[in-house]
């Protein structure tokens, strides 16, 4: 009884600061969908495009950058990365896979190179949420209504822009991309604008993560990849993806839900270390379901994803 | 119109396995004009059925539609001038999109593609009207995802996407061979009331000899890379299966003694 008390009351007492962080790591979550969902191209550039927006991030506000000013400069690093990424799979005709894994390798040299450390403190640097009125700044309620209104924001222009002409057009690409072409939409662009978007959305999200906990660190974006399938996973479970409206909602439901499950299993004494081995079963469990449900004989055929 | 000029296409060259797609092969095809292309298998006619959508590139020769030049134009400029049926259900359209989504971009193929909202509700009613003339039913399920339809109301689907903005060229590429011989029926009939009411030029790529002989103002006969044979004008009208198939069988006899 004890052991349940405790857990749960250490679980409540971190809901505010999980929420936080969850609300920060959505967009990562967001910048995994989209090309997953939306252009069937599984990216794998988040993991490195993350860090190299908190990086870029780290070492503006250290220059004494305004806060919206290193975001937005992250933003474009990150946009630059996914597009990298997107061209690598496109002209060389390199797996998406495999080109996400060379786009993140390198950012690992870049993200150095850009802060010339391995860590970089921004204690004390002005970050976005103090610019939340009636809450004081560094509270997880500031960081709470400042970054979900960012959130709120993108969710509704995401979901008018995938439907008007344009967005349709680029889910078209990821639905079937010869017919695409053949419908006159060039596919590169689409491709490497879609890609360019989510890698914008993860350095987004470093950016902001580093505002938030104060240092960037190269190795921060470390199984952020992972973690993000999982909460895309939840997500999707919850509310589903068979609209735009629900495929766009369930990064953000999903990252939401999956922190507070992390955050209830480090309560109730999980050791962290074992995290990431929790994470990955769970997500092999998730993409397992199906194949398991269908049958028990031979593997279904594969997903058909861009090769 | 539609004129190729001398298209060469060599696969593999100086390989051992080295294949001559296309041989300098001519084709015109006047505007309004319906031309049925038959051929045995590896006579060229996917070669170059993709060489006029863009998806093949030529080693030489040029491709005019109604007088441009488009050879050097990849896919998705073309695609603003032709429309193109293929011949699996599944390539022609969006499975994981709905009907109307699929009539949309089809919708906006000519067009420039705004951050306007996509189905509004003229466009929606529109939809509904074009799919109706089909009688399958389609215009009550806009919003069924393209994977729900049977493969006859794909390519129906297809068929609808693909006539409607008048494109200056229609190509078939064996449209109705995947499908019943029932469904089959239906998608043709479509195909000519569509043809016909629009005036489209339009190339059908067909293994069926019946279809040859029954659509089309010209009959024209691919082997090994270039034109072999033109039926047109009352020959054509008055051609049978039976003779079509004749001028195949001399074909392979030549074929025959040529190797």
């Amino acid at each position: 009884m004890d052991f349940i008390q405790t857990t749960i009351a250490s679980f409540i007492s971190l809901i505010p600061v999980t929420l936080a962080q969850s609300l920060i790591l959505s967009f990562v979550v967001l910048g995994i969908m989209i090309p997953f969902r939306m252009l069937s191209f599984p990216d794998l550039t988040s993991e490195g495009a993350f860090p190299l927006g908190g990086c870029v991030c780290g070492v503006l506000l250290a220059a004494g950058a305004s806060p919206l000013t290193a975001i937005s400069v992250a933003l474009i690093a990150g946009f630059a990365a996914g597009c990298c990424t997107a061209f690598i799979h496109l002209r060389f005709r390199i797996h998406t896979l495999l080109a996400g894994i060379l786009m993140m390798t390198m950012l690992y040299s870049v993200n150095l190179r850009i802060m010339g450390k391995s860590n970089l403190s921004v204690f004390g640097s002005p970050t976005v949420f103090d610019w939340v009125p009636f809450v004081r700044p560094g509270f997880p309620a500031s960081k709470i209504i400042a970054v979900g209104l960012i959130a709120l924001v993108v969710f509704v222009l995401l979901n008018l822009y995938f439907k008007t002409e344009r967005g349709t057009a680029v889910r078209a690409v990821g639905a079937n991309p010869d017919m695409a072409e053949a419908q006159g939409i060039n596919v590169w662009a689409a491709t490497i604008g879609g890609v360019g978007l989510a890698g914008a959305f993860s350095a987004l999200s470093g950016a902001v993560m580093v505002q938030s906990q104060g240092f960037a660190d190269v190795n921060m974006g470390l199984g952020i990849l992972i973690n993000g399938l999982a909460a895309l996973m939840i997500g999707e479970a919850i509310v589903g993806k068979q609209s735009v409206l629900r495929q766009i909602a369930a990064p953000f439901v999903g990252a939401i839900v999956y922190y507070q499950l992390v955050s209830l299993c480090l309560a109730a004494g999980m050791p962290p270390p074992d995290l990431k081995l929790a994470t990955g079963l769970f997500v092999l469990a998730m993409l397992a379901l199906p194949s398991l449900r269908r049958s028990r004989g031979a593997a279904p055929a594969r997903e058909a994803f861009r090769e | 119109m539609l004129e190729i000029r001398s298209a060469r296409k060599t696969f593999y060259r100086g390989q051992a396995d080295e294949k001559v797609a296309l041989n300098g092969l001519d084709l015109k095809l006047a505007t309004g004009e319906f031309g049925v292309v038959i051929g045995s298998n590896g006579a060229g006619k996917s070669s170059m059925l993709n060489a006029v959508s863009g998806s093949l590139s030529l080693d030489s020769g040029q491709i005019l539609v109604n007088g441009d030049d488009v050879s050097g134009l990849p896919v998705h400029k073309r695609a603003m001038r032709l429309a193109r049926v293929f011949q699996d259900p599944m390539k022609g359209t969006a499975a994981s999109m709905t009907v109307a989504e699929n009539m949309l971009l089809a919708d906006l193929r000519s067009k420039k593609r705004s951050l306007r909202p996509g189905l509004t509700g003229t466009r929606i009613a529109a939809y509904r009207e074009r799919l109706s003339l089909l009688g399958l039913g389609l215009e009550n399920r806009l919003d069924t995802r393209v994977e729900l339809l049977s493969g006859g109301q794909r390519q129906s689907l297809s068929l609808i996407m693909a006539v409607g903005g008048s494109p200056d060229l229609l190509l078939l590429d064996e449209h109705t061979a995947a499908l019943d011989p029932r469904t089959a029926d239906i998608v043709m009939a479509a195909t000519v009331r569509a043809v016909e009411q629009l005036k489209l030029t339009t190339l059908m790529v067909t293994h069926n000899m019946q279809h040859a002989v029954d659509f089309g103002h010209r009959v024209i006969m691919l082997d090994a890379g270039r034109v072999r044979l033109e039926i047109a004008g009352d020959e054509k009208a008055n051609i049978t299966v039976p003779d079509l198939i004749g001028h195949f069988a001399v074909k392979t006899d030549r074929m025959l003694l040529a190797s």
